[in-house]
This record gives C-alpha cells, structure tokens and sequence, in this order.
C-alpha cells in the first residue's frame, strides 16, 4: 500500500474537502475555531489508519482511527499536515465543507516526505547532505536473514556483496574502499547506534532505512561514521488506533542452479595418469588399469550427491495500536532456512520478540523499544582446524574438488566414511560430504537490546521550543561457538583418532547513555533548529574458550563429559570507551537557502591518551532554485530542484582495542625433562602512536522532481579522501614479530565516484506502474602507502601509490610453447620447460630492463578487482487487484581471480579437473591455450597471471526478485482490512560469464577480485500471505 | 521559573556526568602484561628464556619443514608427495614463493628476535634481581639459540641479514642488509663463543628455577656446534680446539655414545636428551593448538609432524623417500657377524627377512616388498600401528656426540694427521657393530680418507638434515666426478644449477627490504 496524497499546490480538484465544524475558543485568536472531521482513504477507497495529522504551525495533532477518520480543532483556512515516517506528507487548507474525504493518490517521491537522519527527522526538501533512503517496501520482497541484504541494489552508492548460505553476513560498502580496515556502515536503529552486525533484527520489523553518506549527513556519528551510517526505523504503533493484526508469512524451496561442469571417472583417470606420466612418475594405483586397485566401480557425481534442496519459511505476527497518550507495537518473528548442503550445515534459524511503546503526557514523553533475539547457526563446517591440514578453500567446493574415484561411504573408516589412501588414489581429496556429516558446528546467539527514552518540553512558547532528551541504551549479545568432532578417518590428511571438543562462549555487551537539547525557532522567513549533545558508550567483549578431549564413545559431548583426557580453558576480556559532544545547527531562510553545520568530538580509548581526542566537523549548504522568484519554471514540468553541496571531515576508530600497546604473550610453551613451561615474551610489534582515521568528504547533489512529482531525480558527485589510514603495513618477517603487518597510520586514499538515481511513476485507470533505476560508480586511487611507498600485496593482487586497491598481479601470458626452439628462443623459465607450456613475458630485471630471465621480476599489473559500475533496477506494477515487481542489479567492469576455476584447471594436485581441462595442449591437441599437464608443473604454469580464463569478467547482472501477488478485496472476512498472496521467485537468473559462483562474493580488502569460494546463491521459489486485521 | 529551574537542573547534571567521562578512558589492557616496565623480576627472565626455545617447535624450524626441505636436498632422500613444494626441493627448483621456504626464514628469524629480547632485557638486570650465575646462564642460552639460527640460515641460505637487537626500524632504508657469507658465520662464531663461555655443562646441579631442566643448552651444545660450525667453514685449527674440548678437554667423559643407534631416535626419558645429545629439540604431549606456527598460547600443543610426513605409505603421508643409492650403502659392508648394518633398520624401513624385519609398524608389512621408506624420527616400530596426526613427540636431535667424533677424524685428517682419524671413526663403527677399520682399510691417504669419512657421515646421518650441507661444503657440486656421482644417487640432482643448492631468499622479503640480496636459488 503506498500512502501518500498530491501535494496542496498541485490542485484541491483531486483531493475533495469535507469538514465538519466545532467551534473552540482560541486565546491566540480573534478567529473562530471549530472541529473539522475527515476521512484519509487511499486510492481504492479504503481508509487509511495511523496517519498523524498536525495543524501547520503548532502543536495540535490528530491520528486517524481505524476506519481512516479523524477530528481536529483548527480555524476556518488553516493548514493541515499529514505525516508518516517512511510515508510522505502533504498539506490541506481547511474549508468550510462539513465533512473531508481525502483521497491519497500515490506518487513517486514527495517532497514533504519525512526523512529520519542523524539524531532526528528532516523534510527531505531540506535535506543538504547524501542521503539515499530505500524503498523499504520494495525491497522486503526479497527474502533474507539480514537487513543489510535488502541495501543491495536498493541505494546509489552502497554496494553489498554477500555468499549465498543461510544466515550470511553479507559485506556492505559504502561509496569505495574508504579504509583497509574494517568497512562496514555503522548501523543506527531506533537512534542507537548498533555496530556493522544487524542479523538480529528481522525485516519485518522496519518501517524505513536511510542510508547517509556524506560527511554533512554523518557527521553527528563523528569517529565511528567514516565508512556510512545505515538508519534503520522500526515499526511503531499509531496513537488514536484500534488493535491492528497482521501476519506475513512464506515458505520457499532453495535449490543451486550452478553446477559446475567437472571430469567423470574415466576422464578424471586419463587427466591424472597423463600428469603423472609427463612428470615421470608411476600412475597411482587407483587410475592404474594395470594395478589390482585399478578403480572402474566408483564415478561419483559429487555435486548431485552433496547439494540437495534447502528451504525456507518466515512468520511473523505483529500487534500494535494506540491511545491518545500513548502507542504500542509487539512483534513475534520465526526466520528457518536449511541450507543445500548434504550434512549437518549450514542452516540459520532465528526467533525474535520486539516490544515497544511510548507514553507522551503534557511536556513529557517517555518510550522504549526492547528486542529479543535468538538464533542457532549450524555452520557449514569450516575447512581449518587441527584435523584439516593445508590451506583448504571453503567446504562448498570440496563437493566441485572431489575425485569421481573417491566413494563416499566407508563402513569399515571410523565414521563410516569414504577417504583416499596413499596406495589407491594418491591424492589428497576431501570427502565433504562426510566431514559435513561427522563433525557438529553451530553457534547460538541471544540477544536483548534494550532502549529507554525520556523527552521533557523545556520551553515552548512565542515560537520557541526547547526539548531535552535522555536516551540509554544496553545492548548484550551473547553467543556459544560449539564445535564436536568425534573420532573420525577421512583418509590421508584428514583424520583424527582423538574426538575433540570446543565449546567457547562470547560476551558482548554496549551501554550508551545519550544527552541531548533540541531548540527550534521559527521567525518571519527564517527556520533555525540547533542540537546539542553528548555521548558516553562503553563496551566489553568476553571471551571464553573451552577445550576437552579423548572422549570416549558413547560420547557425551560437553566438557565436563565422559571420558575427556584433557582438558584446556583460555579466554579474553577486552573494554571500550568513547566519550564525545555533539552539535548541529540547521537554518532554513524562506525555503530557498539551507544550511546545516555540525560537529562531533570523540575521545576513544583505543588511542594513546595524547591521540585520543578526535573533531569531525562539517557544513552543508542547499538552496532550493524553483522557490526563487527570478526562476519562473512551469511546476508542471519542473516542480522543484534543489542544489546542495557539503564539505567535512569523518573518522574511523574501528581497528580492534589495545592496538596501541605492546604486550607479552604470557603463553609460550616449551617442555623441559618431560615438564611443560610456560613462558613469556614479546610475540608482536606495534606501533604506540596510532591515531584516528580521518576522512574529508566533500558532495555535490543536485536533487529534482519532475513532471508534478511524477518524476524524481537525484546526482551526485563526491570526492572522500582518507588519510591516516590504518593499515597493517608488512614489515621483513627478519624482524621477528607473528603479526608481520603491524596497524599503522601510513596510507591516504581517495575515492571519487557519480551516483544517480531516478524514478518515474505512472498511473492510468486501473494500471499504475514505478520504474526506479540507480547507478554508481566508483574511483578509487592510493594516495600514499606511508614513508616507503612499499606496495601492499594481497593474494594475486598488488596495492600501490597511484593505482587502485587491490589490482590483480601477475605475470604477462604470451602464449603456449610448441616446440623445443621456441623454448630455446624464449627468455629462461625452467630447466624442465617443455613445448605445452606457457611462455610468460620478460619484463624486467635486476637492472630494471628485459634480462632473459623469468623470475618475480618479470610481474606486472593485470587489471582491476573493483567494480567500476553498480546498478539497480526495479519495475513494479499493480493492474486492478494483482501486483508485479521486478528487480535486477549488477556490476560491471572488473575481473575476477576465481580460486575455484583455477584449483579446477590444475596440473598436478589433489582434485578433480573442470571438462575444460580435455582440451590441454597435448602433442596432437596444439591449438589450445590451456597448457599440458605434468603433476610437477616445473613451468609452473598454474601460477598467478593472465593466461586466457586465470582472470575472468565479473560483469553481471542478477534477477534478483520476481513477484506476483494478489489482493482480496477488503472484508472479505470479516475484520479483515488486507489480505495479500504472492509468489517471488528469488535469484532467479544471473547473467555472467564469471565461471565461478556468485562475482558479487565478498572478499579480502587487498583482494578485491580474489574469489577463496563463495557459497552459491540458490535460487528460491517461494509463496507467501499478508493478512491485516 | 519552574521551567527554568528544571533546565537548570538537567544542565548541572549533564556537566557534572560529562566531566566524569574521559577519566573512563584509560582502559588497561587485562589479558597480557605491557612491555613498559618489564623485564625486572627473576621470574621474567626465566619466562623469557622459555619462550626463546618454543620458537623451535614450530613448522619452519623443527617440527616439519626445516628437516624435510634440508633432507630432501641430499642424495639419500627424494620427494614423493602431491605437495609440489616438497619434490620440487629435493629437485632444486622450488620457486621463490613456496611457502615453506618462507617458513624456515620466517620462523628462524622469530628465534633471534626472542634470543634478542631476552639478551637486552635479562643483559640489563641488576644482579640484585637476578645473579651474575643465573643471569649468565640465561645469556649464554640466548646466545646459543641465535648462534643455532644463524647457523641454520646459513647453511640453507647461503647468507642472510644480522639482526642483534630487537630494535625495529620502521624505515625501509634502514631495513637490515643482507650480511656476506663471511661476516654471517663470524657472527656464528662470536654468538656461540658467548654461549660456551657462559653455559653451564649441565642444569642438574645449578641453582634457580631451571635446575635439573633437562633440555636447556649446555656448555657442550654450544661447544660442539662452534666446532663444527668451524669445520663447516674450513677452520680446521678451531675446530681440533673445540673437538679436542671433548675428547681430552673439560668435556671430557661427559658425552658417550648411546649402546643402541635407534635409541637416538626414540621418545621418553629413557632416550631423550641421553648421553650422546648435545642438544635437542623438546616435543611432548599435551595441549590443544596446533603448533605449526603463529601466536603461542598456553595451550599449545609441542608435537612433531616430521613423523606423519615421513611415515611410509599407508601408516602415514610418506612425501619423502630414501634413494635406493642410500639403501643399498648400507648393504656394502656387513656387520662382525654377517648381518646388515643395524644402522640401516634405525633409518630405513624396509622389508628384510634376512635380519629378521619383516614387520611394519608392528603389523604385516602391506607396501609393495621392494619398496623402501624413512624410518628415523618416525614411530615405526615403537608402539603405534600408524602416525597419528598430532601424535608424535620424537625430539629432533640437533647435534650427537657421533658428529663430535666423526667431526674430529675429518678434521685430523685435513690437518694431515690421518692416522690419528682411525680411533674416533672406529667409536662409531663399533656401535654399529662393524669391523675395525684399521684392519680393514688400513693407512689410508688423505683422499682415501676423506671419501671413507663420506661414507661414514652418509650412513651415520642419513635424514638428519647433514648431508645437503656435506656435500654442499666439499664442493662436490662444482666438481664434475663428483656431481655425476650425485646423479647416480639421486636423479634429482640432474636437475640442479649453480647456484640451486639452497633454498631461495623468500620472495616476499626481497619484495619488501630493498637491501636484501638475492642469492643463487631465486
């Protein structure tokens, strides 16, 4: 349902008046005061509950009842404002009919629509900073865990990546790669500030998301701003309305749709013996038709057996309503999907209760909103642990890996399944299906997030009004990481006869205790709004980890358990604290000239006490064009433009706590005549002087309605340079220390970028229909790297002065040697270079020119990890009772180093081959680009460079949700003022010629394009029902 | 007036609770103790000193890599693993990049980083906190575990910077320079010569917290290893001096050799850190974080991989093999009564009836009958049925008393003393039960001498991480007799150029640390 209704300029024609009149004495006065009466309808003629009506001018409100209708005491001509967060406001003239029906017809954007920022809410028109608010509606159509999914395509300038298994946490950028740090948003609910972690909070329970940007939107949020600040509103109840009842529920089927096209048996075998035969060594027995272990029983299809279909179901039930002195809403939401893997993960479920309400009588009013979650993560069982020797890749591409040779039961294997053997098979390939089924992982989450708010009404009097506000919040979280692995033999590498246990809990907590003093004056032309404040958060992190041991069968898991031999606890209690005041003065003069200023100043523990203190100031200025008198444009085509600039300053303390100290490791063992000791020494290097990130941001926006508000159009362009970027900067590991890349304050980077964002809507009869679009883009360059200027290097990647983070590096493919001549010809590569390898290009020397040689000398630059273009697009479309939505997003312009295509097309190694891989460069196969294979890889062709497929295009563009929904007519039961059916369809298509899973993975920050293994990203058909009563 | 009052009221307690606010900042760290105003208890010196040898345990010192990629460099040992790193060692062409090439650097330097500590925060004390005998002694292992790490650098570098402190200079241009060969083993030199000077003989009678702490270096550690480390260089007037320390010295009656070889290579305090061990590496059960490298905890696990890595096809990963060149040198000469030599069962498992071995890891032998496998430093034969990931907790033996002896001979045979050599060789060989050399091969010439002492070396200390650095520094390399030879042995060696006998410079270090030099193998 869109509530929104023509703004009083346009015509009075549409929106048709009805007044009932009651006279009140008013003291201010001489006029005569009545009660008007009306009805808020939408444009189906049904009422529209829980609109705030105010009378322009003062603080004399209303709220409509269930049946839409609502009174108010005002004079004959007086203005009325309609409001709704999330929803746009509109004025109405009171006239002398006795009664109103105001019929709210959608349109696109409003320019009075009510926008939550920084510690408080602002007309959109006068808003001077980016802020990119989101489609909350629209977006919610798809389904996710987390909140930060429904950013993805939804805002100009926010890119989310994010892997595709149940409860993902995905990785939200706002406008570039600002830090080398952590890069999350900071995110705000309710106007508590929350950490870059939002799972807990169901999407159900929004109401609206703003997203700000800039510096002069994120300024109030000072040190903890710089990467952007994601606001989130949750619902709350309506004064003046009765009970409403809804629930929303669906149920869906996830299935993989990406399958990846790998050897069978007999190809597996003819590939694997080739490499071995071109290595000169004997064939392993397995792949040997001459052995007695020669395998022909056993071609399994790892990825049929090890994806199965997942599912998914939501339910959510909300009560709310309201008196005339307070409001309520109470919401219950059950979040299930069981993952696609065959095994005990991954699946996320989730349960959650929030509560809120608030209590407003005479100057006070006091509120609160309590939320309780809790969830259970049954993780896909990592890849790295005591058992699992060897840099493995996530566990989803072991099912790509897998030998066909290898089976996958085993009853005589302790756990009963399948490994490989040194004397068989000969390679190292892990059973997942049966590491999946064996070991037991999963994390439990409990959160209570608590807020409690008071406003007294200081002053309100001749225009001016003075408000004190008191917010405080706690916020604890409370997980357990379990992790049982019995006994078990998965073969060669992947075994343990000891059945072990971790069982380790984490503790976090946050109390914020907010102070603030809110003053508004309104004279003549002239609008002011000044906010003061201040702040102190605290937060502590405990960490408690226990270890058991030698369990015995049957077992009993737990640490206190039978059995267990040994034992072991460790843990670590970490505390922060920042302490800050805050500022911000708005003046308005005559709608035409806008300025915000604010600053905030933060003093944060994690810095020494003589770099502790830190001031984030901004200003922003907007001056609204068509409101001057000299600019006559028809309001019918150009309705309203706005121009704002903003310049300031953000920082970023988000590095870890105690950074800058240097301590002991207290626990360093060695054994002395059969006696363990522990010892302590100093283990790591710091840098004691570390200091704030800053960020200077500057933007430039235009925004514009068109075409009397049925067109909305916003520009932007910004210019964020961060200095003082924290980075561990590596150091020669001669020096001794394990963390070789200790924090420092070294490097400056600055990111440009344009954003637009247009929407058009249209409605004709029966039909209306939107048509968003966004795109950004994104320039990113490394202004320093610190005194040295020593590039950064990442996995396949090099970060530099003058160039963008994280480009891809390597060395230069020039094609396949086909003969011994061409070998001769060729700069040196290796003694055992033979026609079918790849010839790699001289670069360079020690001299700085071509010297004959390939060795590391010889690396060069191979393109860009970062996308240079995000998009979004959505289409939706009501026809009489049915509705239609499309969305799609994309990027564009980057290349991928996909570690799962490569560990597929290896030489030699311990994993199955992709089919590309038969068409290697054999004697009588020369025409090709893919090198032969010798299990040795002596040219070491497999490694990092440009040879055709090594780095693939990320372009894509992904259909990310399809609905189609339908709408009964009201009462048709009765009571019932909504019912709603659909069908999504959800990650329906992606169209890329990306070889891997999903090229939206997330990534390592100096390897932007360096794909380890994402989760795919099912596709979900799923139904679903909307009732309201 | 009562508005006013109340604003009032709320302003007084907003400032009196703001001011209260940035005392709270100061936060402590409350897991781990500071470095500011450390070293300054006895404690501390004795908790640093433990920490130095922990910095062995790990996967690029003791626990895997070092010995693997030093062992399969010779001509008695090959790479048989799908882990292209490890065949590609032994074949000399291990790229640059290879992982664990860069964890013997790394791990090394981590060594004399903690030694560094150790020598600047205990060489500080006041000897009212610590006594010149407690203080001495904790140097004196400091600078044994540096000197040892230099050492190792050296012999699988070639050369490598110096670091003497553990003052960090941040400036790139300041990043220490690769030091020459020369200055490299001087520094070797000039370490373990503090470490003999200040190191007890032995812990069982000192007094302090490491009494009786079997496994800290001794007078003897650093003594022999100077001594040899000499003989490594040609020095061969030092290194009678440091030998003789041992045979008619203070040493004297200190060292023996243990009855059985295989008890050399065996776990439990019946054989470790026994009568023949100069010094070793300690592994011992317990813990629950694997140790392959990274941040220590209490919980650590001590335990060696080299064992599961070695370990023969079917009971363990079996990545390395013996050369069959290896194998049948020990069949050349059988013992006074006819058998193998007994040396060959402690190194090599292998199927021989006529020796009355024809088990494997205390079961039926289930490989291939022909084939053979790396048995020293494995639990072949010692208990288990096979190598269980984590459990094994062999110590790595640095230095035997053999090497003592057979250190000697060589060098009374270059200083032109041959003759002489006999006695010390012949304690080697009786151990291993073979005849008198001197009936055997009697009045051997230099050059007689020196291919015997190869050989001796060769079955003495076969996979003890030796005989790369053997052949490496008599020249055999660059000497083309010689180096057809090798081939013979071990087809890897087909593949080896000037230059390629030890292991690269990492490239991440030459990437980072302009004065860092390339050397022969990058």
């Amino acid at each position: 349902m869109r509530l929104t209704c023509q703004p009083v300029l346009k015509s009075t024609v549409h929106c048709l008046l009805f007044i009932l009149l009651l006279i009140i004495a008013n003291t201010t006065s001489a006029q005569t005061s009545r009660n008007f009466k009306g009805v808020i309808t939408n444009e189906k003629g049904e009422p529209v509950p829980g609109v705030t009506v105010e009378l322009k001018g003062s603080k004399i409100t209303a709220v409509t009842d269930a049946s839409g209708a609502f009174s108010i005491q005002a004079n004959e001509g007086a203005t009325i404002v309609v409001t709704s967060v999330g929803y746009t406001a509109h004025q109405f003239i009171l006239r002398g009919e006795n009664l109103q029906s105001l019929t709210l017809s959608s349109s696109a954007q409003n320019l009075d629509q009510v926008v939550v920022v920084a510690y408080g809410t602002q007309r959109k028109k006068d808003i001077t900073g980016a802020v990119a608010v989101v489609n909350v509606a629209e977006a919610k159509k798809y389904s996710t865990s987390d909140v930060a999914q429904l950013l993805q395509g939804r805002a100009s300038g926010v890119q989310v990546n994010s892997d595709g298994q149940p409860g993902a946490t995905p990785s939200v950028r706002i406008r570039g790669f600002g830090t080398f740090g952590n890069a999350q948003p900071l995110y705000v609910i309710d106007g508590v500030q929350v950490g870059t972690v939002v799972r807990d909070f169901s999407p159900n329970d929004i109401e609206s998301i703003q997203v700000l940007k800039d510096a002069s939107a994120a300024a109030l949020y000072g040190s903890a701003a710089a990467n952007g600040v994601v606001i989130i509103t949750t619902k709350q109840g309506r004064k003046n309305s009765p009970l409403k009842v809804e629930y929303n529920g669906y149920y869906g089927i996830d299935k993989v749709w990406q399958i990846m096209p790998v050897t069978n048996r007999a190809n597996y075998q003819l590939l694997n013996n080739e490499a071995r035969v071109n290595a000169g060594r004997a064939l392993a027995p397995g792949n040997n038709p001459a052995s007695p272990k020669y395998i022909t029983a056993i071609d399994t299809d790892w990825q049929k057996e090890g994806l199965k279909t997942g599912n998914r179901q939501n339910h959510n039930l909300s009560l709310s309503g309201g008196g005339e002195y307070n409001t309520y809403n109470i919401s219950l939401d059950y979040f299930d999907n069981n993952g696609t893997y065959v095994g005990n993960g991954p699946t996320y479920t989730r349960y959650s209760a929030r509560v809120n309400s608030s209590v407003e009588k005479g100057i006070f009013k006091i509120g609160e909103n309590i939320l309780y979650a809790h969830s259970n993560e049954n993780l896909l069982t990592p890849t790295t642990g005591n058992d699992l020797a060897g840099a493995l890749p996530p566990l989803i591409n072991t099912l790509v890996f897998a030998i066909p040779t290898l089976g996958i039961y085993d009853p005589a294997r302790d756990g009963g399944y399948a490994g490989t053997l040194s004397t068989v098979e000969d390679v190292i390939s892990m059973n997942g299906i049966g590491l999946n089924s064996i070991l037991k992982n999963y994390t439990d989450v409990d959160r209570i997030f608590a807020n409690v708010y008071g406003e007294v009404q200081l002053l309100k009097s001749n225009g001016h009004s003075l408000r004190y506000r008191l917010n405080v919040s706690y916020d604890k979280t409370q997980a357990r990481d379990y992790g049982f692995k019995p006994s078990f033999d998965l073969g060669y590498f992947f075994q343990s006869p000891i059945a072990k246990l971790n069982d380790n809990s984490r503790v976090f907590t946050t109390g914020l205790i907010e102070n603030t003093l809110n003053y508004q004056k309104n004279f003549d032309r002239h609008g002011v709004e000044v906010l003061v404040g201040q702040t102190y958060q605290k937060s502590t992190s405990l960490f408690r980890n226990g270890y058991a041991e030698g369990f015995t069968k049957p077992y009993y898991p737990v640490l206190g358990g039978g059995g267990a031999t040994s034992t072991d606890a460790s843990g670590a209690f970490i505390e922060y604290a920042k302490a800050s005041y805050l500022a911000r003065i708005n003046y308005n003069f005559d709608d035409r000239y806008l300025i915000t200023a604010s600053a905030r100043r933060d003093a944060s523990s994690r810095f020494t006490s003589s770099e502790r203190v830190g001031y984030f100031p901004s200003i922003a200025l907007g001056w609204r064009l068509t409101n001057e008198k000299f600019i006559d444009l028809p309001k019918n085509i150009v309705t309203d433009i706005k121009l704002r600039a903003s310049y300031g300053k953000l920082g970023n303390d988000n590095i870890g706590d105690y950074q800058y100290q240097s301590v002991l490791n207290p626990g360093v063992v060695y054994t002395f005549n059969g006696v363990r000791y522990v010892g302590a020494i100093q283990t790591n290097l710091v840098d004691e002087k570390i200091k704030w990130e800053d960020r200077t941001s500057s933007n430039i926006g235009l925004d514009a309605v068109l075409l009397n508000g049925s067109f909305d159009f916003s520009a932007e362009y910004y210019n964020n340079k961060t200095i003082d970027v924290l980075v561990g900067v590596p150091i020669p590991l001669l020096y001794g220390s394990l963390n070789d890349r200790p924090t420092v304050n070294a490097a400056t980077l600055r990111n440009t970028g344009l954003e637009f964002s247009a929407t058009y809507h249209k409605s004709k009869g029966d039909f209306t229909y939107d048509i968003s679009a966004n795109l950004s883009t994104v320039k990113n360059e490394v202004l320093s790297l610190g005194a040295n200027k020593e590039p950064i290097y990442g996995v396949g990647s090099i970060t530099r002065v003058g160039t963008e983070v994280g480009q891809h590096y390597g060395f230069v493919y020039e094609g396949i040697f086909q003969n011994a001549a061409e070998i001769t010809a060729h700069a040196f590569q290796n003694i055992q270079t033979a026609p079918g390898d790849i010839k790699f290009k001289d670069i360079s020397g020690p001299d700085g020119k071509p010297d004959n040689v390939i060795n590391d000398l010889d690396r060069d630059v191979l393109g860009s990890g970062i996308p240079k273009y995000h998009y979004g697009l959505t289409f939706s479309a009501a026809y009489k009772n049915f509705d239609f939505s499309l969305f799609g997003s994309g990027s564009a312009k980057f290349l991928i180093y996909a570690r799962l295509y490569r560990d597929l097309m290896h030489t030699g190694g311990s994993a199955n081959y992709r089919d590309d891989m038969l068409n290697r460069w054999t004697p009588t196969n020369t025409n090709t680009t893919i090198p032969r294979l010798n299990e040795l890889d002596p040219n070491n062709n497999g490694r990092i460079s440009n040879r055709p497929d090594w780095l693939q295009s990320g372009n894509y563009l992904r259909l990310n949700t399809l609905s189609l929904g339908y709408n009964f007519r009201s009462g048709l039961i009765k009571g019932m003022s909504k019912a709603r059916v659909y069908v999504t369809a959800q990650n329906l298509y992606t169209f890329q010629k990306y070889k891997g899973y999903n090229p939206d993975f997330t990534s390592g920050v100096f390897n932007p394009g360096y794909d380890d293994g994402s989760y795919p990203k099912p596709r979900t058909i799923m139904g679903g029902i909307q009732l309201s009563f | 007036m009562k508005k006013i009052s109340l604003f009032a009221l709320i302003i007084v307690s907003v400032i009196v609770f703001i001011t209260g606010c940035e005392k709270k900042l100061n936060l402590v760290n409350p897991n781990a103790p500071t470095t500011t105003g450390y070293w300054v208890t006895e404690k501390q010196a004795f908790d640093g000193s433990t920490a130095m040898y922990s910095a062995f345990t790990v996967d690029g010192t003791y626990m895997r890599s070092f010995p693997g990629l030093t062992d399969s460099r010779g001509d008695d040992f090959v790479g048989d693993s799908p882990w292209a790193d490890l065949v590609l060692t032994g074949k000399f062409i291990i790229p640059s990049t290879s992982g664990p090439v860069q964890w013997i650097w790394r791990d090394h330097y981590i060594v004399i980083n903690r030694a560094n500590q150790v020598i600047e925060g205990v060489g500080k004390m006041d000897a009212s906190i610590l006594s010149d005998d407690k203080k001495n002694r904790i140097l004196g292992q400091a600078y044994f575990l540096r000197g040892l790490s230099y050492y190792n650098l050296a012999t699988t570098f070639k050369f490598a910077p110096i670091l003497t402190t553990p003052e960090f200079d941040r400036n790139p241009g300041n990043y220490p320079a690769t030091a020459t060969e020369e200055v490299l083993w001087n520094q070797v030199f000039t370490d373990l010569q503090a470490a003999e000077l200040n190191l007890p003989i032995s812990y069982d009678n000192v007094v302090g917290p490491d009494k009786g702490q079997k496994g800290r270096a001794t007078k003897g550690s650093a003594a022999g290893l100077l001594g040899k480390s000499y003989l490594y260089r040609k020095d061969y007037a030092k290194a009678a001096l440091q030998f003789e320390k041992f045979i008619t010295g203070p040493l004297q009656g200190i060292y023996s050799l243990m009855p059985n070889y295989r008890d050399n290579f065996k776990e439990g305090v019946a054989f470790e850190n026994n009568s023949e061990s100069l010094f070793e590496i300690q592994f011992a059960p317990g813990g629950s974080t694997d140790n392959w490298c990274c941040e220590p905890n209490s919980g650590w696990r001590q335990w060696t991989s080299v064992s599961i890595t070695y370990g023969m096809d079917g009971k363990a990963f079996s990545d390395y093999l013996p050369t069959r060149w290896i194998y049948n040198e020990f069949k050349l000469e059988p013992t006074i009564t006819g058998k193998s030599d007994p040396r060959l069962l402690a190194t090599i498992a292998s199927y021989e009836p006529a020796d009355n071995s024809i088990t494997a890891y205390g079961g039926t032998w289930t490989n291939p009958l022909t084939n053979i496998y790396p048995r020293k430093y494995t639990n072949d034969g010692l208990g288990p049925a096979f190598e269980a990931f984590g459990g094994s907790f062999i110590n790595y033996r640095v230095m035997r008393y053999a090497d003592v002896l057979l250190g000697y001979a060589e060098v009374l045979n270059e200083l032109n003393r041959t003759a002489e050599a006999y006695p010390f060789i012949q304690q080697v060989r009786t151990r291993a039960t073979l005849p008198n050399l001197a009936t055997v091969k009697p009045n051997m010439n230099q050059a007689q001498m020196r291919d015997q002492l190869a050989h001796e070396r060769a079955l003495e200390f076969s996979i003890e991480g030796q005989r790369i650095n053997d052949i490496i520094r008599w020249g055999w390399l660059y000497n083309a007799t010689k180096l057809a030879e090798l081939k013979l042995h071990d087809t890897d060696f087909t593949s080896w150029t000037p230059g390629n006998e030890y292991l690269p410079i990492p490239q991440t270090e030459l990437d980072l640390n302009k004065n860092l030099l390339p050397n022969g193998a990058n």
